[in-house]
């Protein structure tokens, strides 16, 4: 283990840095090198999306990236998406108005898919909701309310039935 | 209980603050497998001279390592008289391996990526043997799964009521149908792990697995490791998804985990990739059915005969309990006259079956409403009259099957109101208005059909559960449930029901499940049975304490308890707020003190409190604290019950299906949670979906799993689910205190058969066959204009 | 837990017994070995340390012999304690020569593993005792073949009743470069490693006498 490459970047605001061997997974080394845990790895090969995160604000699957190649860019996370002061951000608040997450394991990546689609569209129609988490997969809920959630997230970024 | 509270796990797990299994053990060793990567060998040598120059590689054990129960197969979990030739697997392979996927050589180094370098320079010889794949060849049986199982066949078992055959040979119409189902899987989102410590200095053994049952994995990993059940304890911690699969156990990654924990004096994690889900934990639904019925110019039926072939893949560890219920829950709301079922539940090559949420029922439920749109359309009658003049009347209730269903108990429906029920679908999705919108659609060049499916779900098997309950001195409320949570929101729902029995806001009520510290006696979560046992069981010590409460209250107010009430955690004379004294206190006076740790426990101290110098301060028979334990456990199943209608259109070039509409009209009595029972429903109802129209396991002839990974098993998106409307029935159950049914399972059981009702409808022909997808829709449109296929 | 291999070392059995005779050699070529004491007829200690970066361990092993069937097959005992656990060892070595003026030894050891180092799983031992055993028969060639450059290692101590004419009775290897080898596995597997190594120097003995 001692090989390897010295990563510094910017998670969720905060300058954080670590020696990682080149093939460490973007996600791996959220979870256990800098123990962000809220980041969820469901099938390692980019296809369920859990493991979503926002590498300078643009939604990328942490598990088809290797932690070298995020050197010096920022990263935001699930923890990343609550207010400074540690409570629920408007799409947080979204899904627990609307009962959109049951286990809550898939839930970090819509978090943060959404989080990045709401700042490019931020009044949706609920097709285009719809068509906006359709990478994300989910086995709990089949949908309908996180359909709901991304709709009453945009409502709430504006302000509206806060 | 009755309102759809906002869940009180959902802050944190939506902060990224869940604590699931591979959250914990940070600084455990990893663990990864040499897997079979052939359905059917021998094991001829394993050698791991490669792997020992890995860095970072602490063990590699094989089968020879290990000793006594250890050495011996896991645990036959349900055994059946008629399961004679039952097999479970070996926690590492013995000699041979019996489908791609089966754990061989377990190796255990400091992270998880220097384990698989590990096994990826392990090298296994095998003699490769032909593997037996699909019924047909199983059924075939030239070549055998298990040397010594003849046929393949694991169990036949035979279930009558009536004489099927008679009143089919005497009926004035008969039809022969075939029907199939294919694999699928419950592929929760997290899969799989164990982590496992053990405390050398205690000889005891902490072990958190992603299990839906924690008390039953702590008894075989007691017996498996040959340790007093007192010294192990088992913790669910948050799990994402169930959905069945993580209802077998042992593991043989949770027996070996924590067997190297001990023999290693080390912590020990294993998680399982995708891959590894696919190959090694457990796949349901593939069955074929052979039905003759016999029916009269109503379409009422008069007997049905069911002949069906389980694939139950490799190993047996859950029984024949899946296709039990296929052969019982296969008869819906309907009385079938006279019935008869067998089936067979043969060993084939692959990954072994266990329930997966419908645990059989779906096959079942297909069965039957497949069925009933044959009565229909050979006699030209409506598809939703031939069912409703089949139904069992609300007035038949308690019904009784005269079968014996999956948990050893008599099959006797306790209440329900199908005739209700489907008046509120047919309305829901218009189904008598239908005719004119297919006109319209026709009109347009578009081919729109509507299909209809009923079902019936045994809910709340027993043997029990158990609930415990204790208001603090605070105030707060403790309520623990030895069953366990991937979802389902108990630590709202529960607290619900405790909070509305003892008077105190919900807020103050913290639910611990699955977690054999806090309570020990529990059965598990499955069968949509959680709030149908747990609740019940926690509703009997909720009324336990609150008796006890007023009681003690009542002394201390100088009122009759009877005359009391508690309001926001304050117990007070009804009607008079004043004369009252907050549960707080109640709790601090129920433990009659010698030592005061602060103000408020002086209260309950020696000299604080008037005492009767004749009774003890404990009364006979009573206990200090207010706190109660409450056990549930009914005669039998409770049986809720639903239907789902769909409206899909079906591309008349590229034969591509759209769902249009999907309706739910479900009854599963008592709501605690409205919002909690309808998200149940809509996860029901996309793996429903999926069933139908996308999710198969690809076996090719070799054994190998073609499509073990998200890319090519597919599953649902938000794209793939439709807009789902329900409506609710509520028939309480008479067998409960809170007339509760379940409805865990409730939303996927009719899928296909609604789906594949709605689609034949579409095309003029039947399918009889799930899943269907485009291209196989296009062959079979071809095939039925050429006039080849029935 | 059973553990056999060969050896083709090049040299005529002459040369090999000289080599294996040789404390020198043995303490240089035997892995982990530290120090080698002569504590009766056919009897001998032994010290071995083995570790992986900041983790070794220390370990002292006796081998005694016996069905000495010279000079074709003897039978070796060994038992060898350390923190990690403890090992006990019966090997058969065999030795023949060939044409080619090689000669070939032949080991087969039946050994009981017991601590902590048990758990590591029996083919994982028996891989790295077998590794271990290759290791120390490819630094005795190495020596017989000249590859590898010997000083005299260093004598630690006088003999029994010291006398400083007897034969040097105890070595003590320089220290070396430990390659990396799974942690605590070493420990045990070296002795059984080291034990069959010994074995080569009864050989030798017994070729000699």
């Amino acid at each position: 283990m001692t090989e390897g490459h010295q990563v510094a970047l910017t998670v969720n605001g905060v300058p954080r840095a670590a020696h990682v061997p080149a093939r460490r997974l973007l996600s791996d080394f959220l979870r256990h090198d800098l123990g962000l845990t809220g980041t969820h790895v469901g099938c390692e090969h980019g296809v369920c999306g859990a493991c979503t995160v926002l590498v300078d604000g643009r939604p990328v699957r942490s598990c088809l990236l290797f932690a070298v190649s995020v050197d010096g860019a920022s990263v935001t996370t699930v923890e990343g998406c609550c207010e400074p002061d540690g409570s629920l951000g408007p799409v947080q608040q979204a899904f627990w108005d609307c009962h959109g997450l049951q286990c809550g394991f898939c839930t970090p990546g819509f978090v943060t898919t959404i989080t990045a689609y709401l700042e490019e569209n931020p009044e949706p129609t609920e097709d285009e909701a719809r068509e906006a988490i359709a990478g994300n997969l989910c086995r709990c809920t089949g949908y309908q309310n996180i359909v709901a959630s991304v709709l009453r997230a945009a409502d709430l970024r504006r302000g509206v039935g806060a | 209980m009755g309102e759809p509270v906002a869940r009180r796990e959902d802050p944190r797990l939506l902060s990224g603050q869940g604590r699931f299994l591979d959250d914990l053990g940070h600084g455990a060793l990893a663990v990864a497998f040499v897997r079979s990567p052939h359905a059917h060998a021998k094991v001829v040598d394993i050698d791991v001279t490669g792997a020992l120059d890995v860095d970072g590689l602490v063990a590699i054990y094989t089968y020879d390592d290990l000793a006594g129960p250890l050495a011996e197969p896991l645990p036959q979990l349900i055994p059946h008289p008629t399961l004679t030739h039952s097999r479970t697997p070996y926690a590492l392979a013995r000699d041979e391996v019996n489908h791609v996927g089966e754990a061989v050589v377990m190796v255990v180094a400091a992270d998880r990526y220097l384990a698989e370098d590990a096994c990826d320079r392990i090298r296994v010889d095998y003699d490769v043997l032909p593997p037996v794949v699909g019924i047909e060849a199983a059924r075939a049986a030239s070549r055998l799964v298990h040397d010594d199982v003849p046929g393949n066949i694991a169990a036949t078992m035979v279930q009558e009521n009536g004489d099927a055959a008679a009143a089919i040979g005497v009926a004035p119409h008969v039809l022969e149908l075939d029907f199939a189902v294919e694999r699928s899987a419950s592929t929760p989102l997290e899969g799989r792990g164990v982590y496992a410590r053990w405390d050398a200095a205690d000889a005891s053994l902490r072990v958190y697995s992603s299990t839906q049952a924690s008390t039953s994995v702590r008894a075989a990993l007691a017996a498996k490791l040959g340790l007093p059940p007192n010294r192990v304890e088992v913790v669910a911690p948050d799990v994402g998804g169930g959905f069945g699969v993580k209802i077998v156990h042992p593991w043989p990654e949770e027996v070996l985990v924590s067997w190297a924990a001990i023999t290693l004096d080390r912590e020990v994690k294993w998680v399982e990739d995708r891959r590894e889900h696919f190959i090694a934990s457990a796949h349901e639904r593939g069955q074929a059915h052979r039905v003759r019925v016999g029916f009269d110019d109503d379409g009422r039926l008069h007997g049905l005969e069911v002949t069906f072939w389980h694939d139950n893949g490799a190993y047996t560890p859950y029984g024949i309990v899946v296709p039990i219920v296929t052969a019982t829950q296969l008869l819906g709301p309907y009385k079938p006259g006279g019935y008869r079922v067998e089936f067979q539940s043969l060993y084939t090559n692959t990954v072994q079956v266990t329930p997966y949420r419908g645990a059989g029922r779906p096959q079942g439920c297909f069965v039957m409403e497949r069925v009933m749109d044959a009565i229909a359309a050979e006699l030209g009658l409506d598809r939703a009259d031939v069912r409703e003049r089949n139904f069992i009347r609300p007035d038949e209730m308690p019904y009784d099957h005269g079968l014996i269903f999956q948990d050893g108990r008599p099959l006797i429906y306790d209440s329900g109101d199908y005739p209700a029920g489907l008046q509120k679908l047919k309305k829901l999705v218009g189904w008598d208005e239908f005719e004119s919108y297919r006109a319209q659609a026709r009109a347009e060049g578009r081919r729109v059909g509507i299909g209809i499916a009923c079902y019936v779900e045994g809910t709340g098997v027993g043997p029990y559960e158990g609930g415990w309950v204790k208001v603090e001195t605070d105030g707060s409320v403790l309520v623990a449930t030895g069953l366990t949570t991937q979802g389902q929101g108990h630590q709202t729902a529960f607290a619900q029901v405790a909070a509305d029995i003892l008077g105190v806001p919900l807020e103050r009520v913290t639910v611990i499940t699955g977690d054999t510290r806090r309570f020990g006696y529990a059965v598990g979560t499955f069968a949509s049975r959680a709030m149908v046992m747990s609740g019940n069981a926690i509703a009997a010590a909720a009324r336990t304490v609150r008796e006890k409460a007023l009681r003690i209250a009542g002394e201390s107010l100088e009122a009759d308890p009877r005359d009391l009430e508690i309001v926001g955690g304050v117990v007070q004379v009804r009607g008079v707020p004043t004369a009252s004294i907050p549960l707080s206190t109640v709790a601090v006076l129920s433990n009659p003190l010698r030592y005061a740790f602060d103000a408020e426990s002086a209260r309950a101290t020696q000299f604080a409190m008037p005492a009767d110098p004749d009774k003890p301060p404990v009364a006979d028979g009573d206990s200090p604290g207010l706190e109660a334990t409450g056990f549930y456990s009914p005669p039998r199943a409770t049986f809720a019950n639903g239907m789902h209608a769909a409206v899909v259109e079906t591309d008349p070039e590229t034969a591509e299906i759209r769902i249009l509409r999907y309706c739910v009209v479900h009854d599963c009595g008592t709501l605690v949670n409205p919002r909690i029972v309808e998200g149940q429903v809509h996860g029901g109802v996309a793996q429903g979906v999926g069933g139908a129209l996308y999710e198969r396991m690809a076996y090719d002839s070799d054994g190998q799993l073609l499509n073990a990974s998200f890319m090519d098993f597919l599953m649902p998106y938000s794209t793939e689910v439709p807009t789902i409307e329900t409506d609710h029935l509520e028939t309480p159950s008479p067998l409960n205190p809170l007339g509760i049914k379940g409805a865990g399972e409730a939303g996927v059981i009719p899928g296909m058969a609604v789906l594949a009702s709605a689609i034949s409808d579409a095309e003029g022909f039947t399918v009889t066959r799930m899943p269907i997808s485009p291209s196989e829709l296009f062959h079979l449109r071809r095939s039925h204009e050429e006039g080849t296929s029935r | 837990m059973k553990v056999n291999g060969s050896a083709v070392l090049h040299a005529p059995r002459e040369r090999v017994w000289a080599a294996l005779q040789d404390p020198a050699v043995l303490v240089r070529t035997i892995p982990g070995c530290q120090q080698l004491e002569q504590v009766g007829p056919d009897s001998y200690r032994a010290t071995v340390m083995a570790g992986v970066a900041s983790i070794k361990g220390t370990y002292s092993g006796d081998v005694r012999l016996s069905d000495q069937a010279e000079p074709d097959s003897f039978m070796l005992h060994a038992s060898g304690a350390g923190a990690p656990g403890t090992v006990s060892a019966d090997v058969r070595v065999t030795l023949a020569g060939a044409d080619d003026g090689t000669t070939r030894l032949d080991y087969d050891a039946d050994a009981v593993v017991g601590g902590a180092i048990g758990g590591v799983g029996q083919r994982m031992l028996a891989g790295v005792a077998k590794k271990t055993a290759g290791e120390f028969f490819s630094a005795v060639d190495d020596v017989l073949t000249g590859r590898a450059e010997l000083a005299p290692a260093v004598p630690a101590a006088v003999g029994p009743a010291g006398t400083p004419a007897a034969a040097p009775a105890v070595y003590t290897a320089p220290p070396r470069q430990r390659q990396a080898v799974p942690v605590g596995v070493v420990l045990a597997a070296v002795v059984v490693g080291a034990l069959i190594a010994l074995a080569g120097v009864v050989v030798g003995r017994l070729i000699a006498s």
